[in-house]
């Protein structure tokens, strides 16, 4: 008996967890498809077309999972600050910063190749925790909101590598490309299975998932980011430091997204190229599966694998069907956005009980 | 260095204000009423490009003008629906409409231009100059004003008209009453949040107009993501002029001077370097006229 | 003339079938504890919330009420207990709100405004500067300005929900007065209250409300306070004996403890005080007299700018709220919602809050949720919290729930100090029971605990002494055996006491 009723109230709770973000989905698709028709094009082609090209081949698939790497790692450093009540809109500045820090140091290193690695890994992580660390600072001292201060260094992290590649770090034997020159071959991530992208960074990202989970689920740093991105003042009178726990999710925010650019770099690209993480897109897909999932990290695994598919896919039905790329991320931020109404719904549930606040709800809202 | 130099560079600092100054106007009206509004970036861009696609299908400036203020309404009034009828958290919803509205843009410059990344035609027309009688006859004043469109002027009493709708008229009582203490208002009666769902369809209104003058003001041309975090560095304005119309205009002007000024340094520096100058700017004036305040708190505090 | 009846089963928390009638210049007092369903039947007078069922008729007319505004047109006003005023705006702003008056159409004429409201004061003997800005005001002020509001809109019934739970014992005279005046001009006035002594000065009749029920209806003339609160409870309340302690060692000692606010202005002076074990001190004060200050900078929540806080004789001022806690200080805060809790964690989280460095449930950093689980669900019975499980919300609890898990929470510590606020505010008369005895088998444990409480019987109930706050200033000492409503009433309203020095 007792044994039947858990299954049935986990079949609940299953049902409760997976059936809006499905919804979500299917609106999502709904308004792609639109789109799509708009364009001229059959949907369900498109569709099959993109599923095809994403997940329907072992190939495809792996291209997939290269994709997920960085937008998992993306949505988890944005996790790590927001359950803190820290928004880090800033992810991709972060990442651009690490990672071009990172190969700038293994390019030019005089140093012994293992020295070499970990040093460059090193400065790429601090760079990406300097950053977000800053928006922490300049938010403790002068209450500078973190959602406008990460945001402009997006900008000014992108025109600034920009201008080291184009000038003085620039790989000068192509004329066309602005980009460095390439890492070591030893320093290159090893392939998973030949004539294939996807590398052990795919299992880096696993073991930072599974880390992940198990710093914010079982360790007292999690209990007390939570409970600080929940309820500030209560954290506080239970004797959390606030200062503390905003530097470290914001530090090891920042550091995250240094890793996802990096994972990016020495394992696919092997050099730092202009607009290599603006064009794509990596920290924003990573934003939405964070938001999609709620805020939990094996979602936004799974999330980020799903999302990944459908650029993947976008980019080879743009390849054969006139529909541009964007068409993914037309989806993507439709889901998100009704994945939200979601969030209203469990906040109403609340709002009924007079709770003031939705625990989704960040730093941003109070700064403004 | 000559008048002229200067006055050019006013000039230049002027236009580029007026789509920051509407973004931190969109930005104040939504901080009146109590809800934080992150979407700005999206309205104007959805007004931006609205401007051009009517623009290259009606050939009217008029239309251009009005349809991409309405569109921007459009997603204002989305915006705040979800916000406040359903209670959707405000950076969700405000990140992905950004995002929403960015590859729409995107998609939608695709299906009606055939092309890519940016549209530019000769075709397209401009917001008409407005030359004023006698002024643009003097010598610095004429190179100052010279090519400030209708818009660029309009945008000074738009804003002065909401310092009066606040804080003269009775329904500017009511609207920041709302932001004050809801259900104070509701006790009185006023639909509360019906207020709040009409400040951000303002928001997008004139996020929608900034959008049209980025579109069709200083240049005529539609590129992705041409706002570039321009919503957000209204917020910033906003966040500065302490949501009050009259100071916003000086804030934006300020952030208006940035772009100008990265814009004419792009001669001697590589542009890559002055670009990012009104964004670092932004961080800089931010962290600077909130160390002002917290030193007059404390001077308040020795008195 | 008019007559109010309805009726509603409501679901859960309803009014069930109440019938309630009015006259014009009628005194008419609804007493009930806390849940009886008073302030809710008044919300649906109000237009604030909807019956299920049952008619409303005034001057003989059935009349539906969908909003305030539509009850305001009918002259039904109500003075709520949470004043619904604007900080930022003056008080003739906040009186005129709703209904101003206009220039040329659309302008607030302000002036006009301040000129309105200064001839509604004269005119009903309310004393008042219109120009003040209500953020600068004292509640008593505020709630004038409330009444002022309810005036300007013309109203002929006007409902006072529970007017004196924020007052001294002085102010509240100075309203009572108030409410007959109004009845005099012929004002028909409810008054919901659980204070029978005030039904018994100044009402005509009295509605006695339980469980959503209507009991009786009395003139006041022919009852007793001992009718009034036997029918209002449901039976004799005993209250408890209080075994006497011998005196204890200090636990906690505060010499000259002062904080200043932003903008200067001084919130605490000079405040001393001590509480040994076995000893309860109460801290009475109209709220807002600097005692949520005074005892967040005991718990480390401010930092004090002068003074000096012994715990266990080792100083402690300025200190991090860990750092205390582990001296040995418990704290229940005031606002259970904001501060107590966190509405949206779960019931283990909100129970784990300061307990999270404790060794047997944090081996280097890595929680044990396990035990932790356990010992919650023992406490949690212990204390006779009703909860689903321990995965559910806190925000889910009922607030006499939650107020018994967050004082069970601290009381868990065993700390040598307890700091406690508003232990019962806003609970039903159960709860408060409960939690009384938990801190009296405390004090026989030994522990010393400070309870502010702005609800004076419960202070007078629980101390063994008293200290009264007055302008951030500990105003007079009192002991148990002389405290009595009127001398501690007198030192909150900051006068002196006259009958002994202390």
């Amino acid at each position: 008996m007792i044994k039947q009723y858990n299954i049935k109230s986990l079949a609940v709770r299953f049902a409760q967890i997976f059936t809006q973000p499905l919804i979500a989905i299917l609106i999502g698709l709904t308004i792609g498809a639109a789109v799509i028709l708009i364009a001229g094009e059959n949907p369900l082609n498109t569709y099959i077309k993109m599923f095809e090209g994403a997940f329907f081949s072992p190939f495809y698939f792996m291209q997939t999972l290269t994709r997920a790497v960085p937008v998992t790692v993306c949505s988890i450093a944005i996790i790590m600050a927001w359950r803190a009540g820290y928004i880090n809109l800033g992810v991709e500045g972060q990442m651009i910063t690490g990672s071009f820090v990172g190969t700038i140091v293994s390019i030019y290193s005089p140093l012994p190749t293992a020295l070499t690695v970990m040093i460059a890994v090193a400065c790429g992580l601090a760079a990406g925790a300097l950053l977000a660390v800053f928006a922490a600072f300049i938010n403790d001292k002068f209450n500078v909101s973190i959602v406008i201060s990460t945001l402009m260094m997006n900008y000014v992290a992108s025109y600034i590598t920009s201008y080291f590649i184009t000038f003085p770090l620039r790989d000068t034997s192509n004329d066309l490309a602005i980009q460095t020159k390439e890492i070591p071959d030893v320093m290159r991530l090893p392939r998973l299975i030949e004539g294939n992208t996807l590398n052990f960074g795919f299992i880096i990202t696993v073991v930072l998932v599974a880390l992940f989970v198990f710093i914010n689920y079982k360790s007292n740093f999690g209990y007390e980011s939570k409970m600080t991105g929940l309820n500030p003042v209560f954290a506080q009178y239970g004797g959390v430091k606030r200062r503390k726990v905003m530097y470290m999710s914001m530090a090891l925010s920042g550091a995250l997204a240094a890793t996802a650019g990096m994972l990016e770099v020495f394992g696919v690209k092997y050099r730092f190229a202009e607009a290599m993480f603006t064009s794509t897109g990596y920290a924003w897909t990573g934003l939405m599966s964070g938001l999609i999932s709620s805020l939990h990290p094996v979602g936004a695994f799974v999330t980020s694998v799903f999302l990944s598919g459908l650029q993947v896919g976008g980019q080879s039905v743009q390849r054969t069907i006139n529909i541009p790329l964007q068409v993914a991320t037309l989806i993507q931020a439709t889901i998100t956005l009704f994945v939200s109404i979601r969030l209203l719904a469990h906040f109403r549930a609340h709002r009924k009980s007079k709770i003031p606040k939705g625990n989704i709800k960040g730093k941003g809202a109070g700064d403004a | 260095m000559d008048t002229n130099f200067i006055a050019a560079i006013l000039n230049s600092a002027i236009r580029s204000t007026t789509p920051i100054m509407m973004a931190a106007l969109g930005s104040a009206i939504c901080n009146r009423v109590g809800v934080f509004n992150v979407a700005l970036e999206g309205q104007m861009l959805i007004g931006a490009f609205s401007a051009i696609a009517i623009n290259w299908f009606t050939g009217s400036i008029a239309l251009s003008v009005i349809g991409g203020i309405l569109i921007g309404g459009m997603i204002g009034l989305l915006v705040g629906y979800l916000q406040v009828r359903f209670k959707a958290a405000d950076m969700v919803v405000g990140t992905s409409i950004n995002l929403f509205v960015g590859a729409l843009s995107a998609i939608l410059l695709f299906i009606l231009f055939g092309v890519r990344g940016s549209f530019k035609n000769p075709a397209l027309l401009s917001l008409p100059a407005i030359q004023i009688p006698i002024l643009k006859d003097l010598p610095f004043i004429s190179v100052l004003l010279r090519n400030f469109t209708a818009m660029d002027y309009f945008a000074y009493l738009i804003a002065i008209g909401m310092y009066i709708y606040l804080f003269k008229t009775i329904w500017g009582y009511h609207t920041l009453s709302v932001g004050v203490k809801i259900e104070a208002a509701e006790s009185m009666g006023l639909h509360a949040q019906r207020t709040q769902i009409m400040a951000v369809m303002v928001s997008g209104l004139l996020c929608g107009f900034g959008g049209v003058t980025l579109s069709m003001g200083q240049v005529t041309l539609f590129t992705e993501n041409m706002t570039a975090g321009r919503g957000f560095i209204g917020m910033a304005a906003c966040n500065l002029g302490r949501s009050n119309p009259l100071l916003i205009i000086l804030a934006s002007l300020f952030f208006g001077f940035c772009d100008a000024s990265a814009s004419i340094a792009q001669n001697t520096i590589p542009s890559q370097l002055t670009q990012s100058i009104p964004y670092i700017s932004t961080i800089i004036a931010l962290i600077f006229f909130s160390r002002e305040r917290m030193k007059k708190i404390k001077n308040s505090k020795a008195a | 003339m008019k007559q109010i009846s309805k009726r509603y089963p409501n679901g859960v928390l309803a009014n069930d079938n109440v019938n309630i009638d009015l006259n014009e210049g009628e005194l008419l007092a609804i007493v009930g504890e806390n849940g009886a369903g008073k302030s809710t039947i008044m919300k649906i007078l109000y237009g604030l919330e909807h019956p299920t069922g049952g008619e409303i008729f005034i001057h003989g007319k059935p009349q539906v009420f969908k909003n305030p505004q539509s009850a305001m047109k009918q002259g039904i006003g109500m003075v709520q207990q949470n004043f619904m005023l604007l900080p930022p705006f003056s008080i003739a702003e906040n009186v005129v709100y709703g209904s101003e008056p206009k220039k040329m159409g659309v302008f607030f004429d302000r002036k006009k405004a301040v000129d309105e409201v200064r001839q509604l004061s004269g005119q009903y003997g309310l004393s008042i500067d219109p120009t003040l800005l209500i953020k600068n005001c004292a509640v008593g002020l505020q709630q004038r300005c409330e009444i002022l509001k309810v005036l300007y809109q013309n109203a002929r019934i006007i409902i006072f929900d529970e007017p004196s739970a924020v007052l001294t014992p002085q102010e509240v005279e100075g309203l009572l007065d108030t409410l007959r005046q109004l009845a005099g001009m012929g004002k028909s006035i409810i008054l919901i209250t659980h204070k029978l002594n005030e039904v018994m000065a100044v009402a005509d009749r009295c509605v006695i409300m339980r469980g959503g029920r209507h009991i009786a209806t009395l003139n006041t003339g022919e009852t007793s306070i001992q009718e009034l609160s036997s029918l209002m409870v449901g039976r004799q309340i005993v209250d408890k004996e209080i075994p006497k302690l011998d005196k204890g060692h200090c636990v906690l000692k505060v010499k000259n403890l002062s904080l200043s606010g932003p903008a200067g202005q001084s919130i605490v002076r000079n405040c001393s005080l001590n509480v040994d074990s076995g000893e309860i001190v109460g801290i009475a004060g109209v709220s807002g007299n600097g005692q949520t200050e005074l005892l967040h900078m005991l718990v480390g929540l401010l930092k004090p700018d002068d003074g000096e806080i012994l715990l266990n004789g080792k100083e402690q001022s300025g200190g991090e709220v860990r750092t205390i806690r582990d001296a040995g200080c418990a704290y229940v805060p005031e606002d259970r919602n904001t501060m107590g809790a966190a509405l949206d964690a779960t019931l283990t989280e909100t129970l784990l809050m300061a307990h999270q460095y404790k060794k047997e449930l944090n081996r280097h950093g890595i929680l044990n949720h396990k035990s932790a689980e356990e010992s919650f669900a023992a406490l949690l019975k212990e204390y006779n919290v009703l909860h689903s499980s321990l995965k559910q919300k806190s925000g889910e609890l009922s607030g006499g729930n939650l107020q018994k898990l967050i004082v069970a929470r601290e009381i868990s510590h065993n700390a040598k100090l307890l700091v406690i606020s508003e232990p019962t505010r806003g609970v039903d008369i159960g709860a408060m029971e409960f939690i009384h005895n938990r801190l009296i088998e405390q004090r026989s444990d030994g522990a010393a605990i400070l309870l502010v409480s702005s609800d004076l019987s419960e202070i007078l109930k629980l101390s063994d002494r008293i200290y009264v706050m007055y302008e951030g200033r500990i105003n007079g000492e009192i002991m148990r055996e002389e405290a009595n409503a009127e001398n501690v009433g007198i030192l909150m309203m900051g006068g002196v006491r006259h009958d002994k020095a202390v």
